[in-house]
């Protein structure tokens, strides 16, 4: 990439306009920290009255923070401001030191902004009572990356780590509680690894984790998120500095209620790979051998029915809503296998489906969280009853014609 | 071949690297019989891309993804390239309106469509939020065209690219002629993109949507989840469900 000439940065002056602490801000501070840059941050700014002045529309039409008035003119847009300030620096460590290490950088950086920002905004949780499948999903994986790793790309502080940073800082300190975060031992120690170099701390100052997670203030306020409160919630610095060392084991998650019922005999692994490995002969191999190893004492089985099928007129809009189902059923692996038929020719088109749970009822966590539960009927299979005993059957093995009609797809959860 | 990019086709997250590669020269070969849902869930998939999401842009030095990154990447392969604007105040906008168009437009869209393509609960308050951010984003966009060819400079750049893209999908899927007519500018901005010849080879013709997406389920799911605490709000559907849990288990 060229390098442009400018002004050296000792002569002139880069001005941020936002208030604090806001964590966009921090991204263009602590990248400045890392960089040798000078920014000066506008005193007596006003959240919500400077930020709409003529002056800094002309600067940012959108009229958000923060903004960084530059010698040769104004950028907003908290990730390019860091990525400007960074580029100040010539041949910045932060930038990595390939072109691949600076591709991998800014691929964790959008990852941080498409993947983990919208989803841990402070008015999320309170909103939805719940953490969207989408943050648990982009959790994982940021942890699965971090398992081998200190920092995101190389061994040492990028620019990535400096934006994903200051995005987690919002959710540890507003809404990701301990009880959340330890099931991301890796995004823990990595986050507090990130928030403990000195130039963070610098900017930062001491990160205290949220204890519990706020209420919603107001109806209104819920449905129309505002960062107006920010200064009110301002955190008071707690003496309380987290060293990496001293970090304590993540404490291990209470125990699923099903994985205290008594043993059974039927391993659902094994079913799985029973019904993934038959390929040939599937009603002599696969069906006899799940009804061989079928627990009546440490399984159900269940029908169910979606309740809206009217309104599945378009194929591939039918097709998402039950993948869709299937993503947010992850939390249930190790106690559920499924079969998800959507049926018909034409539309509209039929939702009709198989499950295999862990325990004599459908679990209570899998109610609570996947709320596409309340979309279908649900119906436990009678096994003494042979006619359902054959629905099954022919469930499991997609069946065609089922009752009558085509398959557009069978989906299976396993 | 150098790179190879895993995604299914089309996708609006895949033609920001294609289209970048147009302009910049660089060749790019697109993975055959992609099957989204099968293949980006296999492990040697996961093993690049954690999340499992496409596009995933496969290098010599190995994988990147997050598709404005590729588009980047794509771009730099080339010393010196145009998309990339002049000087570092232009590099610095380039970039300061490809994260615009990331989180105030796309990010908009996707919460808007998200729900009508089946993929989220839908709820009709919520969406008129979002609706309304949506059309911040482009207000503040279509101020920024008034006076404008292209987002940067004088010639197309990356940002344009991202943003063209990020465009296509909510001009083809949602926003049909009566919404967008109130952003004259980004009207006139988008045709004059999509129709610059190296997005022509990859877009082709583009047809701006003439309803928005039906709504995948009328079945407002999200309500009774907006209440304060979690606990309170699995009240009414356990009432609901009493018949298929009769021992009510608390979990966790
Ligand atoms: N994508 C922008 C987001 C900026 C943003 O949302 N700023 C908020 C404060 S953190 C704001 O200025 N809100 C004022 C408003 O919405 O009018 C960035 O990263 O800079
Ligand atoms: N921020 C990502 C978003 C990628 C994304 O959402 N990809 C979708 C297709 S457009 C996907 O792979 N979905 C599959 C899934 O969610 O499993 C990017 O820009 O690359």
């Amino acid at each position: 990439m060229a390098w442009w000439w400018r002004w050296p940065t000792q002569l002139v002056m880069e001005v941020l306009h936002s208030s604090l602490p806001n964590k966009n801000a921090f991204k263009a501070l602590i990248a400045a920290e890392y960089s040798g840059v000078k920014i000066e941050v506008v005193k007596g700014f006003q959240f919500g009255v400077s930020n709409k002045e003529p002056n800094f529309i002309k600067m940012n039409p959108i009229g958000k923070i923060p903004v960084l008035e530059t010698p040769d003119g104004p950028v907003f847009e908290s990730n390019s401001i860091a990525r400007y300030v960074s580029r100040l620096m010539a041949d910045n460590p932060l930038h990595g030191s390939s072109l691949i290490e600076y591709a991998q950088i800014e691929q964790w950086m959008d990852f941080a902004t498409t993947e983990i920002d919208p989803y841990i905004g402070r008015w999320l949780y309170p909103r939805m009572g719940f953490f969207p499948y989408n943050a648990q999903r982009a959790l994982s994986a940021l942890n699965a990356h971090l398992a081998t790793k200190t920092f995101l790309v190389g061994h040492r502080v990028t620019l990535a780590d400096i934006v994903m940073g200051c995005n987690l800082y919002y959710g540890f300190i507003w809404i990701m509680t301990r009880n959340f975060t330890s099931e991301f031992p890796h995004v823990e120690r990595y986050f507090w690894t990130v928030v403990n170099q000195p130039n963070f701390r610098k900017v930062i100052g001491d990160v205290k984790q949220a204890d519990l997670i706020p209420p919603i203030p107001s109806k209104k306020a819920a449905v129309q998120p505002k960062e107006a409160k920010k200064e009110a919630s301002k955190e008071e610095p707690k003496p309380k500095a987290v060293e990496v060392e001293e970090e304590e084991v993540p404490k291990p998650k209470p125990k699923n209620p099903l994985d205290l019922l008594s043993p059974s005999k039927m391993i659902l692994d094994e079913w799985k790979r029973l019904y993934s490995n038959t390929k040939t002969n599937f009603r002599e191999v696969a069906i006899k051998g799940f009804w061989d190893m079928y627990d009546p004492e440490g399984y159900s089985l269940w029908f169910c029915n979606y309740k809206y099928n009217d309104e599945n007129t378009v194929s591939f809009v039918t097709l998402n809503k039950v993948s869709g189902f299937l993503q947010r059923m992850d939390l249930a692996r190790k106690y559920a296998f499924g079969k998800m038929l959507v049926i018909g020719s034409e539309p509209p088109y039929k939702v009709k489906g198989l499950w295999l749970f862990r325990g004599k009822e459908i679990p209570g966590f899998v109610i609570d969280e996947c709320y596409d539960m309340e979309l279908y009927q649900w119906s436990k299979v009678d096994i003494t009853d042979e006619a359902q005993k054959e629905r099954v059957n022919a469930m499991i093995e997609d069946q065609e014609p089922f009752e009558g009609e085509a398959l557009l797809d069978a989906k299976c959860f396993k | 071949m150098a790179f190879v990019l895993h995604t299914g086709l089309p996708n609006k997250n895949a033609f920001k690297a294609l289209i970048a590669a147009a302009y910049s020269g660089v060749e790019i070969e697109v993975v055959k019989n992609f099957q989204m849902g099968v293949s980006n869930k296999t492990p040697e998939f996961i093993k690049m891309n954690p999340i499992g999401k496409v596009p995933v842009l496969e290098t010599p030095d190995g994988p990147v993804f997050e598709s404005n990154a590729i588009a980047r990447y794509v771009t730099r392969v080339k010393a010196d390239n145009p998309l990339y604007g002049s000087s570092l105040i232009e590099y610095a906008q380039i970039e300061q309106w490809i994260d615009f168009s990331t989180t105030e437009i796309d990010a908009n869209l996707r919460r808007w469509l998200g729900p009508r393509l089946g993929f989220e609960p839908y709820n009709a308050q919520t969406e008129d939020v979002i609706i309304g951010s949506l059309k911040r984003g482009l207000d503040a966009l279509n101020i920024h065209l008034a006076s404008r060819t292209y987002l940067v400079g004088d010639t197309v750049t990356l940002a344009d690219i991202v943003m063209g893209c990020n465009l296509y999908w909510g001009f083809t899927r949602s926003m049909t002629k009566s919404f967008t007519s109130e952003f004259p500018h980004v009207e006139r901005y988008f045709w004059t993109i999509v129709n610059q010849p190296n997005f022509l080879k990859i877009l082709g013709d583009v047809k701006q949507a003439e309803s928005v997406l039906p709504i995948a389920s009328k079945k407002p799911t999200a309500q009774p989840k907006e209440s304060s605490k979690p606990k309170e709000i699995l009240k009414p559907k356990e009432a609901k469900k009493k018949k298929l849990r009769k021992k009510s288990q608390s979990p966790r």
